[in-house]
Parts: C-alpha cells; structure tokens; sequence
C-alpha cells in the first residue's frame, strides 16, 4: 500500500510564478524524472500539478503526457492555472473571439489549443482539469461527474449540473465550466476549466471581437454567462477545492494516486517539451493557423476639414496574411493610382495593425500637401479596421 | 474488365520496368498481343490500384495516376459524429507516414488525422470548407480529404485491403 506522500503545490492566487511547497517526508523523490514516477506508481491513475503559471508550458505539458505516457493501462489527472492568458479552439479565428488590442495593451497573452471548442479566459483564479485516458476510456461525463461530486460533498448547498454541451452550470444557468477534448493515435484528453476566482471584468473585456465585419466558418464560441464559485461560496478554498477534486477522482476510477508535482520546464523530466512549447508559442500556430477569413467593412473617413466620407474595405486573409484587398474610395477623394498602391502594400502583409502601419509608412512620405493627409486618413481607418 | 483482367496476369510475367502506356494504348496493346500470339511487355501501373487500401487509424487511400486520393472510412465518420469542421493542410506540404496533417472537429472532439503515405499534398477539397458534413454523408466519395503524390509506393503494401480492414473492425468489437 502506497503511504500518500503528498508534495503538493499552492497555486497562490495574485503571485507571479512563487509557490509554497509543503515538505515531502521522502526528499530523495522531490526531483526525480517524471519516467521515475510513472513507473513507480502502481495504482493504475496519476494525478499532477503543474507548477508552472505559463500557459505555452502547460498547453505543451498536455501534448507531452499525450505523446509520451502509456494511456492504455493508465489515467492521468493533471490540475493546471494560469497567469491571464486567452486561449482559442484549435479551428476558431482569434480576431472574432477575442480582443487583440486590449490584450496587446494589457500583456495578456493569446494561445492557440489542440483540442477543439471555444475560447476561454484563463487566470490564476480558474482551474484547468485535463483527464488523460485510451481513446477506449474517452467519457466527459464522467469526467464532469468528478467535478460535480467533488462540489457536492464539500459545498452541499451549491446546485451545480454538467449539460449535454459538457458545460456544467451552477444554479441552472451560470457557467462554471466549459470543455474541450483531442483524440489522437491511441489516446485522448478532456480538459475543462472551473472558475473559482477569475477577474470577470478582464474576462468580458477579452472576449469581445477584434474588429467588426468578420466573415468566416471557423469554430464559433457559444457565448454565456459566467459565475465564480466564490460568489456562491465565498469561504471555498482554492487549495480545498483541489484536494476535493483529487480526492473525488480516485473515488470515482478507483485509483489511490498521491498528487505529485510537476514542472514543465524541466527539460531533463520532459525532454521535447520545449520544442512543442515553441510550436504552440509561434506565430505560426498561434495565428496562421486560423481558417481563410474576409473582412467586410466600411471606414469612416470624415474628418476636421472634408464632408463627411466613407469608404468600402474588403480583404481575403488566408494563413493569417492579408491575400487580397480592395478599397473603394469615392475617386475624388483620392486617385486610384494611390488606391492602388495602398493595397498592393498591404498584400502579403501580416493581418496586424502594426505591420500594416509599419507598411504605409514608405508610401505615406513619398506623398504631401493635402494628399498625404487623405491618404493618412485612410490608412488610419485600414489599420483600426484590422484591430 | 475481362481485358484489363487477362493483362494484369500476363503482367505478373513482365519485367517492372516498363513504359507507361494509357489504359486506352493497354487494352488495344493486348488486343495485338492476344492477334500476334507473341509477349509483349506492358505497363500495368495503372490497372493494379483502384482499390481502397485502409490504415488501422481508420482512415483509406485510393491511388488512380500516381496521386492517391485519402478519406475517413464509414466507421471512423460514425465514430466521430458530426463533423463541423475540417482542418485541412495547405496544397504543397509535404508529409511522412503517419504524420499528422490535420484534424476534423466534431461535437465529440477535435480528432487528429494522419497521412497514410509519403508524400506532397497536391489538392485540398475545398468543398468541406462550406459543407463539413459531406464526411459523414459521403466519406468515400465526395467527402474525400486531400489528394496526395506517392513518394513511396511500397508503403501501399503495408496497408489494409477491404478484407483486412473488414477483419480489423470485427476485432474491435
């Protein structure tokens, strides 16, 4: 019989990245490599947290348990949080689910999942669950039942209820959880999210589009309304609620796991790791990624001195590059040739208001007097139209 | 049928290096063979694979003129439930064997697909991009993923015929 050593980690809430460890009764454990650990346990389910705050880390954590554990014989359970992250499905457009600017401005990072499903607010006050079986194990309701009962036992007056969209809702309709899930080679993985303390006004302010007029059939999020479980239990602990949820997973699967940390940016624990990390932090994945899109939209080019004016803007953006753009401008405006130009600089260009800025600069000096005016109108109106 | 029948057992015969001839050239070849009662070496790339050949990932490949066409077969769009959208790679890329290349996202999950061969992406079938649901509707035909070359075609051997893949499903029962 396995003694529960637990060397288990507080996610403290407002910290950036320092955590209290309590003192494992066995030291010689404490940094072993992650292989140590999946061979020494017996009980047929593991159960982990991670010790980072990073959400490329973590999402890259997940792919590694994926990839490199044997799933056929054994679970996992891997508890995770975040600093302020937004985190999109594998097929969504980032552009209509979130607001780029606004989390430019605030450093909240954007990340880009594997599995499918909509977008979500991470921070350190919401909880990540990820349940890793066979593909043969794969039950979300199961899964969900974990957090459910867990709830249920410790705050027994909380209404809580998973739903058909493996949401689950605390008094019939506020959300607390959503899911999402890969399947791959032999294995799969059901994460979800529990808010316990999320900053809902950062949340609200994050997951608003970018810029108006999007055109797409990429995934769309369903929106609802969010609740934390600390305004319907404000004496709820985040270190009780884990433990609950811990403990609630061994009683239901029947395992006797200890929860043990890990930490994803040990390299020598998780070898490859920091490839997958990269992968998930590029550009390329993070934004070229999202299915072709177009924008329609129409600028407002009124300003101090002209009649009030206004121009069409529409763009095909493939791979995240801007493919094709067509301005129509009223020709006394501004002459076509200048029209012209303007698109042919943009094209090929990232879709970003940086880059675009970044490239009209050339063509703006290259003009004066009351055209270069016109002309740094419109281009002002292209790049707050592209968020 | 008969005719391409009868050439694909003279072929067997052959040398494998031979000129490719079309189909058209084949069945009048053998006609000439069959007046002349001499042997003559063809070609048979053509007439050997139009038959489906399955990965234990679910997913069937179809070669016709050297580009094999690839799908997910009835159980896998069955499994999957419905499929709402297709993540597809991009014309030009090239792919090892088992490589992942893509996903479908369905209600169920977002689930990996991997290449069944070597090879380049030659074509994407841009009709799932507005209608995903033809892979459940239609997986072997208009359903169909993304046409590929085929830098090795010894790998077709090492995947299943329809018997196999028939045998294969029983035994995840």
């Amino acid at each position: 019989m396995l003694s529960h050593i637990r060397r288990t980690l507080s996610l403290v809430r407002g910290c950036s990245g320092v955590c209290r460890i309590q003192t494992s009764t066995n030291p010689a454990r404490s940094s072993s490599s992650f292989s140590d650990l999946t061979t020494a346990s017996d009980s047929g389910g593991l159960v982990l947290r991670s010790q980072s705050t990073d959400v490329y880390l973590n999402l890259a954590l997940e792919d590694w348990i994926d990839a490199n554990l044997d799933l056929q014989q054994r679970s996992v359970l891997l508890l995770w949080g975040n600093q302020p992250a937004v985190v999109i499905g594998r097929h969504q457009n980032p552009w209509t689910e979130c607001n780029l600017p606004a989390m430019r401005k605030a450093g909240i990072p954007l990340a880009r999942r594997r599995s499918g499903g909509g977008t979500v607010y991470h921070d350190l006050g919401n909880l990540n669950l990820t349940f890793f079986t066979s593909k043969k194990a794969y039950d979300r309701q199961r899964n969900l039942k974990v957090v459910t009962d867990a709830l249920r036992r410790i705050r027994p007056e909380l209404d809580v209820k998973a739903t058909e969209r493996f949401d689950i809702l605390l008094n019939g309709h506020l959300k607390i959880s959503g899911s999402a899930s890969r399947l791959s080679r032999k294995s799969s993985y059901h994460h979800c999210t529990l808010l316990h303390s999320a900053d809902r006004s950062t949340l609200s302010a994050s997951l608003r589009p970018s810029c108006p007029g999007i055109l797409s059939n990429a995934t769309p999020s369903v929106p609802s309304p969010v609740a934390n479980l600390v305004d319907h239990a404000p004496a709820l602990q985040w270190e009780e609620l884990l433990d609950a949820l811990e403990h609630q997973y061994n009683t239901e699967f029947g395992f006797s796991a200890a929860s043990t940390l890990v930490n994803p940016a040990d390299e020598a624990a998780f070898p490859g790791l920091s490839r997958m990390e990269a992968e998930l932090r590029s550009w390329d994945w993070t934004f070229s990624k999202t299915p072709k899109f177009s924008i329609q939209t129409v600028l407002d080019l009124t300003d101090a001195r002209s009649a009030r004016s206004s121009a069409q803007l529409n763009m095909e953006i493939k791979s995240g590059l801007i493919e094709s753009c067509q301005l129509d401008v009223p020709t006394d405006w501004l002459p076509q040739r200048l029209i012209g130009e303007l698109s042919g600089v943009l094209v090929g260009e990232r879709f970003c208001g940086h880059r675009a800025a970044a490239a009209v600069t050339a063509l703006l000096r290259s003009e004066s007097g009351e055209l270069q005016d016109r002309l740094t109108n419109l281009c002002d109106a292209v790049v707050r139209a592209m968020g | 049928m008969a005719m391409r029948a009868a050439l694909r057992c003279l072929s067997t015969n052959f040398s494998p290096r031979l000129p490719q001839v079309s189909s058209a050239a084949q069945v009048s070849a053998t006609r000439l063979l069959w007046r002349s009662g001499s042997l003559r070496t063809l070609s048979t790339s053509s007439a050997l694979s139009t038959a489906l050949k399955f990965t234990d990932k679910h997913e069937w490949v179809q070669v016709e003129g050297g580009i094999g066409t690839v799908g997910i077969s009835s159980y896998a769009q069955g499994a999957l439930g419905d499929v709402v959208y297709c993540g597809l790679p991009e014309t030009g890329q090239r792919l090892e064997q088992m490589e992942e290349f893509g996903a479908l996202e369905s209600v169920k999950a977002a689930s990996e697909l991997y290449s069944p061969l070597t090879g380049e992406v030659t074509e994407i079938n841009t009709e799932l991009a507005e209608n995903p649901g033809l892979v459940n509707k239609s997986c072997y035909a208009d359903g169909w993923l993304i046409k590929m070359t085929i830098e090795k075609p010894e790998e077709l051997d090492g995947l299943m015929d329809q018997a196999a893949y028939d045998k294969f499903l029983k035994s995840l029962e």
